[in-house]
């Protein structure tokens, strides 16, 4: 029906984790460092005080790129991966037999196991939660101080984000790599 | 013939516990017969701990997913496929020379196979759903779909081979040999594939692995056959039997040569340009101490062996397999290790951590006891079959 | 009582949990004996994280708790239990969002170490030996005091009702007024001791004096823009944290320098970092001062009509020559950019010299903030867009409270080193310190305690123990466990921010509203809402300590015989409890409807937001962004031409203070050799030490660590996770390294708030380093607030 999308306007991006928080909360996620679906990255910063290099330390918000040509989706053996109506990449944990074939194949280090149902887990957009009651945003987009994040339809031209992506420069993670990511890092 | 009468026909001898217990009790055998009741019992405690823990009695992390386990099973499936192609030069492309070991070399591709699958059905997470699924919605783009598939068929067709090597049953035997080697070879080269296809790992990505796997396979068929034959005839080989061997460390000599001639170029192209993701993982790669292991046990040593003596000296081969298969092993846990050393995601999550450089991995005690128990369940089924069956070749 | 879920079981991740509303988990092969055992308990979830589900759920507007600018909300009750907090789109203060802490207020409102019930000393004070009562029992405690600690009736006929006797303090909140009516007005106490003299007493006090205002800032029109001493990337202050970082990075403020001794988070988003030393603030604000005046960049007709005392100012600045030469070696800042940093500010179009908002660094503190307000009014940027804004607040009519006259009450007398010691508030150090050093002119007998955490939060903890010790009476009313309540004699669990509704508030200049918090849940276990707590203690407490005013106050005893005790109880506000005689919903109701009609009522109560207008001005902008406002309705100039911009102060030398900002050399700054500065400061993640037992945000920093320089750390042998020992003049604490380049060699610094010696805090419980417990207790003259930045301390491995 749509092709969900999301725009990060990351120079407001101040390194906060309510994004993490929010995410959490809403999806129920386990506690622990690698459990986490949605991150902020950060480099060292580069130099010696009183020299330093302050764009070395951006910040730089990220997730599943829900990726149009998603590696993870081809290598999964019993298609627990899977499009769903809206083109998010989605985790059947009924049928995942966790044998990390997608924890390797994703290049954005996306996905992680939940514990509970040792199963693979990742971002999906807030799917069976926020979108499945009828809203519009996601819990990371709704929560940041910044307002970093815009989500949305990418076939509708109208739409917040196709219109930030007409209008703005943007740029994807690794498109080398032919993912076609949708998750777009506007500068 | 109806089937119940094709199966009641096979040639087995009857053997009870008794027959199990009975053999040369020399030193060797005991020392043998010992570590496999070992490795049996860690292979039920490790079981036992997985079991009750789950996987996080495994030292695996989310970025490190692939852990001893994958490599073990790597490491007998490749045994297995190795065995069936030199089970295969005897009986299905009739070079005479190797058909003493034909039966011998397909029973153990079974053997090893099985212990391969006991290995890996406590890494996957829900084997019974794979198996459910894999049938219902299978991921025909995944090389792991393959490969299990694939396996899974081979597995038949060498139990089928097999049958008809104890009946005598040449013709059906080649047939079906034919097949299971055909679909073997998909099967390794899709194995190789699952490392092949990701484009995540620049370090794997490509043409290598699937090929290097067929070419590895076989050599690890050759010396697990002077191992086999080594322990059959005590090192005391009789004529036709030192004849084959000698050719097979011929051909040996041969492909070790090859094979370093690849994984030099492969580590050479890999640093060439400096590409990130490649260039830095191969010089991490090069400087630790398990590929160094990999290549002098697996291959300098046994080469040299083969070429001091231009393959004539096959007791010091016998030996030599056994250097080479801790290089193999080696080889197969520096495979699954070094496509995950580089992590995918290079910056700090917080604030107090240390950025991240390579992945770090060590097996568990629980990983290490199942995998000895592979190898535990794999002897003990060997030495179960050379009492069932009737191994030698037949003397025509 | 109730089965407790041990937190343990939460973290372990291996549970077999039962996720609220959605699918349900828990297939590790076998389950394992321990998981069986704990039971669900109605009303608190069974895992620390909930799923929210599709199904059911009433949405209730609520504030934030945790910090001070109570961001409003929404708060998803499913079943009973809160599962999710999402932002409430209507209050312009916070902008539509929700910080991390804001998104854990789940896990503070289900922490397993919540106090869940009243309870008695039975230990020694600081042991954390308790005794589970009844609330009648705990208020008779109070009253009449146990075995192992005296009642405040016995205090007070041994005092003969010097109501001084009993101190309080209270930490910031929407029932802070409340406790002040309670122990302040209605019991008579004058011994007030609140955040302010440890937080923002000087740096508000400083611009009230110079501009009379605390500005809010218009970063949406702002051009240029200097941040000095303010982390707002984690320090997070509504709405300027939102407005700011939207125009940083060369957008709408062409040119952000970022001033701080550390490069924090807000330094990593601005154009240039400059670290200064701790401390020398004011030499470089002075030293720009210089430039403007010297080259004539400042807008001179504006100072010329509002400034007070303005041509001694310039004649004070430029006779003392602080040049940026001069300021070079004291600030570390160097001449160069100062003199760019002066040119650009002033020739900008809406610059922005930013207040600042925190505890103090120094003792000039107060000439820095007055330095900053001059400053920028040279500028001419002030009330009007992209500038200081003093805007148009909602004035809410004050609640009447009927205060007894208590003549036997003595005053404040923590004035030591003070030049203008505030009446309401004080200073604790001073007050503190002079009760330990038996300066006092009567005894101080009693605290009465609530939302405050003392041992962690004053400087020099091992004081504040022995002044908590030093008490007859200690009463504590808080949510959790801390280490003050450790030296409680009496503790009253309240309920948490999301179990109560609260007096409504008004906030903001610019885009002015007023919130009202309503309680998604009632609250849990024992706890009662603090406004219920203040009558019930009230009640019990009238009529006793009424017998004792009889006996000894001469002016109630006139006036009973005048007008017969009935009467003058009831009328003079003897009966303590009549403050609260109709619950908080209903006062607000009134409150409200009364001044703002119906229809504002229905709003506020539904929406927990409402400002005259609402409903016309307020419009969803895109899927991120409201209007609040309308550009043409905001309060960006309200004063014309009733500025003041105040130079010179003729006041302040009447006690010993600098009517002009000028500088001193007993502010330099310097470390000894192998010594290093302490410096403190904020992470987004964590309010002070109230938020290190939440087990989600200690998720995200499981620990505090020391900061220093990655260059020293390597000559000192320390890598990062070692544990090293931090020792001042005053205490010692350890904690693990944090090697890094963003701190200068000489200097280090560690989160605030870490360190708990609770053990009633499972998760803070010796986890990091107080940092109380080693900083000095110095005061700045001006209102005694403590000075946190002058400690030098010695670092070792251990």
């Amino acid at each position: 029906m749509a092709r969900y999308g999301m725009a990060l306007d990351y120079k407001n991006c101040i390194n906060c984790k309510a994004c993490e928080v929010a995410c959490k909360e809403e999806n129920g996620v386990l506690l622990g460092a690698d459990k986490h679906r949605i991150w902020v990255g950060v480099n060292e910063v580069e130099g010696e005080w009183p020299n330093l290099d302050i764009i070395s330390n951006t910040f730089l918000p990220s997730q599943c790129q829900q990726c149009e040509s998603a590696p993870c989706q081809e290598v999964c053996p019993t298609h627990a991966t899977y499009y769903d109506e809206n083109h998010v990449v989605r985790v059947d944990s009924d049928k995942c037999i966790l044998c990390s074939y997608c924890m390797n194949a994703c290049p954005y280090d996306a996905r992680y196991v939940d514990d509970r149902t040792m199963t693979v887990d990742k971002c999906t957009f807030c799917s069976d939660t926020r979108l499945a009651r009828g809203e519009t945003t996601t819990a990371c987009q709704n929560t940041c101080p910044t307002k970093v994040r815009t989500f949305g339809d990418l076939d509708d031209p109208n739409s917040e984000i196709s219109i930030l992506l007409k209008t703005r420069e943007h740029f994807s993670l690794k498109t080398h790599l032919g993912t076609k990511p949708k998750l777009f890092y506007l500068t | 013939m109806s089937i119940k009468e094709f199966i009641t026909s096979i040639p087995v001898n009857k053997v009870g516990v008794k027959d199990l217990l009975n053999f040369e009790k020399s030193p060797r055998n005991l020392l043998v017969a010992g570590l496999t009741l070992l490795f049996l019992a860690f292979f039920v405690i490790g079981v036992g701990n997985y079991l009750i823990h789950g996987h996080e009695a495994y030292g695996v992390t989310r970025q490190h997913p692939w852990g001893l386990l994958i490599a073990v099973y790597i490491f007998f499936v490749v045994s297995s496929t190795g065995m069936c192609i030199v089970g295969s030069l005897g009986d299905v492309f009739g070079f005479k020379d190797y058909e003493a070991i034909s039966k011998r070399a397909i029973f153990t591709s079974i053997v090893t196979i099985l212990a391969g699958f006991a290995v890996i059905a406590f890494e996957i997470g829900h084997p019974v759903r794979m198996m459910i699924y894999n049938v219902l919605t299978p991921g025909l783009t995944s090389a792991i779909w393959w490969m299990g598939t694939l396996y899974g068929l081979y597995l038949t067709f060498m139990i089928i081979e097999f049958v008809f090597l104890l009946k005598h049953d040449m013709k059906k035997a080649k047939v079906f040999g034919l097949i299971g080697l055909l679909v073997g070879l998909a099967a390794h080269s899709n194995l190789g594939g699952v490392f092949g296809f990701l484009n995540s790992r620049t370090i794997s990505n490509g043409v290598f692995y699937p090929t290097y796997f067929i070419l590895t396979a076989f050599i690890t068929g050759i010396y697990i056959a002077f191992i086999i034959m080594g322990f059959r005839y005590k090192l005391d080989f009789p004529e036709k039997i030192r004849v084959m061997l000698v050719n097979l460390a011929k051909i040996q000599g041969l492909l070790l040569s090859i094979l370093i001639f690849f994984e030099t170029w492969k580590m050479l192209t890999g640093v060439y340009g400096g590409m990130p993701g490649r260039a830095d993982v191969v010089k991490e790669i090069v400087s630790s101490w398990p590929f160094w292991a990999e290549v002098l046990f697996g291959m300098v040593i046994p080469l040299v062996i083969i070429l001091k003596s231009m393959g004539k000296n096959v007791i010091g081969m016998y030996w030599g397999s056994f250097i080479g298969m801790i290089g193999i092993f080696f080889m197969r846990y520096d495979l699954v290790h070094d496509t995950q050393l580089k992590p995918l995601q290079m910056m700090k999550t917080r604030e107090y951590m240390l950025p991240p450089e390579w992945v770090h991995y060590f097996p568990s005690a629980t990983e290490i006891m199942i995998s000895l128990g592979g190898l535990g369940i794999a002897i003990l089924l060997y030495y179960i079959g050379t009492k069932l069956f009737e191994l030698d070749a037949d003397e025509h | 009582m109730e089965v407790e879920i041990s937190r343990r079981r939460f973290l372990q991740g291996s549970v077999a949990m039962t996720v609220v509303g959605g699918t349900v988990g828990a297939t590790s092969l076998l389950s394992a004996g321990h998981e069986g055992e704990h039971k669900a308990v109605p009303g608190i979830p069974s895992t620390v994280t909930t799923k929210t589900s599709t199904g059911k759920a009433e949405e209730i507007p609520f504030l934030c708790g945790i910090c001070v600018n109570k961001c409003a909300g929404f708060a998803r009750v499913e079943d009973g239990i809160v599962t999710k907090l999402n932002p409430n789109p209507y209050f312009p203060k916070s902008r539509n969002m929700l910080c991390p802490r804001g998104n854990a207020g789940i896990q503070t409102t289900y922490d397993p170490d919540r106090l869940k019930y009243p309870m008695i000393r039975i230990g020694e004070r600081g042991e954390g030996k308790f005794k589970r009562v009844s609330w009648d029992e705990a208020y008779d405690a109070i009253l009449n005091g146990t075995d192992r600690f005296k009642g405040l009736k016995q205090i007070l006929e041994e005092e003969k009702d010097n109501r001084a006797t009993i101190g309080y303090c209270n930490g910031e909140g929407l029932s802070k007024e409340g406790f002040e009516t309670l122990v302040g007005q209605k019991l008579g106490s004058p011994n007030y001791v609140d955040e302010v003299s440890i937080c923002l007493e000087t740096a508000g006090g400083g611009f009230f004096a110079t501009l009379g205002v605390y500005p809010e800032i218009d970063f949406e029109h702002t051009d240029y823009f200097i941040i000095l001493g303010a982390n707002r990337a984690e320090a997070i202050i509504t709405p300027d944290t939102q407005d700011m970082f939207k125009q940083t990075k060369r957008r709408g403020i062409k040119k952000t320098i970022c001033i701080d001794p550390r490069f924090t988070n807000t330094a990593a988003k601005s154009d240039k970092w400059l670290p200064v030393n701790p401390g020398t603030d004011l030499a470089y604000v002075l030293a720009m001062t210089y430039v403007a005046f010297k080259e004539n960049l400042h807008n001179e007709a504006f100072m010329k009509k509002f400034g007070v005392g303005y041509e001694e100012y310039k004649q004070h600045i430029l006779s003392h020559k602080y040049t940026p030469e001069w300021a070079e070696p004291i600030c570390g800042i160097k001449a160069k950019e100062i003199y760019t940093m002066a040119r650009e500010f002033m020739d900008a179009e809406a610059p922005v010299i930013y207040p600042g908002r925190r505890s103090v660094f120094s003792p000039n503190d107060y000439q820095l903030r007055r330095a900053m307000g001059i400053f920028q009014a040279m500028s001419g940027n002030i009330d009007k867009k992209g500038g200081y804004i003093y805007g148009n607040p909602i004035m809410l009519k004050p609640e009447y409270v009927n205060a007894p006259i208590y003549a036997q009450a003595e005053g404040r007398f923590d004035t030591e080193g003070i030049a203008f010691p505030t009446l309401k508030s004080g200073s604790w150090i001073v007050f503190r310190n002079m009760v330990l050093e038996g300066k006092n002119p009567y005894p101080v007998r009693a605290m009465l305690m609530r939302k405050h955490n003392p041992m962690m939060s004053v400087p020099n903890s091992a004081k504040t123990a022995q002044f908590l010790k030093k008490m007859d009476l200690n009463v504590m009313i808080d949510i959790l466990p801390s280490d003050t309540a450790m030296y409680a004699d009496v503790i009253l669990p309240e309920a948490s921010y999301l179990e109560r509704t609260s007096p409504v508030k008004s906030y903001g200049f610019l885009e002015p509203a007023i919130v009202q918090r309503r309680a998604a849940i009632k609250p849990l276990y024992e706890t009662k809402e603090p406004e219920v707590i203040y009558k019930e203690l009230a009640e019990k407490l009238a009529k006793p300590l009424f017998e004792i005013s009889k006996k000894y106050d001469k002016d109630l005893q006139a006036e009973i015989t005048k007008r017969g005790e009935e009467k003058v109880f009831e009328e003079d506000g003897w009966n303590l409890a009549d403050a609260w005689e109709k619950p908080v919903h209903e006062a607000n109701q009134e409150a409200i409807e009364s001044q703002f009609g119906k229809k504002a009522w229905e709003i506020l109560n539904e929406k927990g937001v409402y400002y005259p207008h609402i409903e016309e001005y307020h419009k969803q902008l895109n899927p991120n962004e409201y209007q609040y406002y309308p550009k043409s309705k905001r309060f960006y100039s309200t004063m014309g031409d009733n500025k003041k911009v105040i130079c010179k102060y003729d006041h302040l030398a009447t006690k010993g203070i600098d009517t002009m900002p000028t500088w001193h050399d007993e502010w330099k700054f310097s470390v000894p050799e192998g010594k290093f500065r302490l410096i403190t400061g904020r992470h987004a993640q964590f309010t002070q030490s109230g938020t290190t037992n939440n087990a989600m945000l200690r998720d995200l920093i499981p620990t505090n660590y020391l900061w220093i320089n990655k260059r020293v750390a390597k000559k000192m042998g320390i890598e990062f996770g070692d544990k090293v020992e931090v020792k001042s003049e005053v205490g010692k604490v350890e904690l693990l390294a944090y090697p890094t380049e963003k701190i200068a060699p000489n200097q280090t610094f560690m989160l605030h708030g870490f360190g708990s010696h609770s053990e009633g805090l499972e998760l803070s419980y010796g986890n990091g380093a107080n940092d109380a417990t080693i900083i000095k207790d110095d005061i700045e003259p001006t209102f005694g607030a403590a000075v946190m930045h002058s400690t030098n301390v010695e670092i070792r491995r251990v």
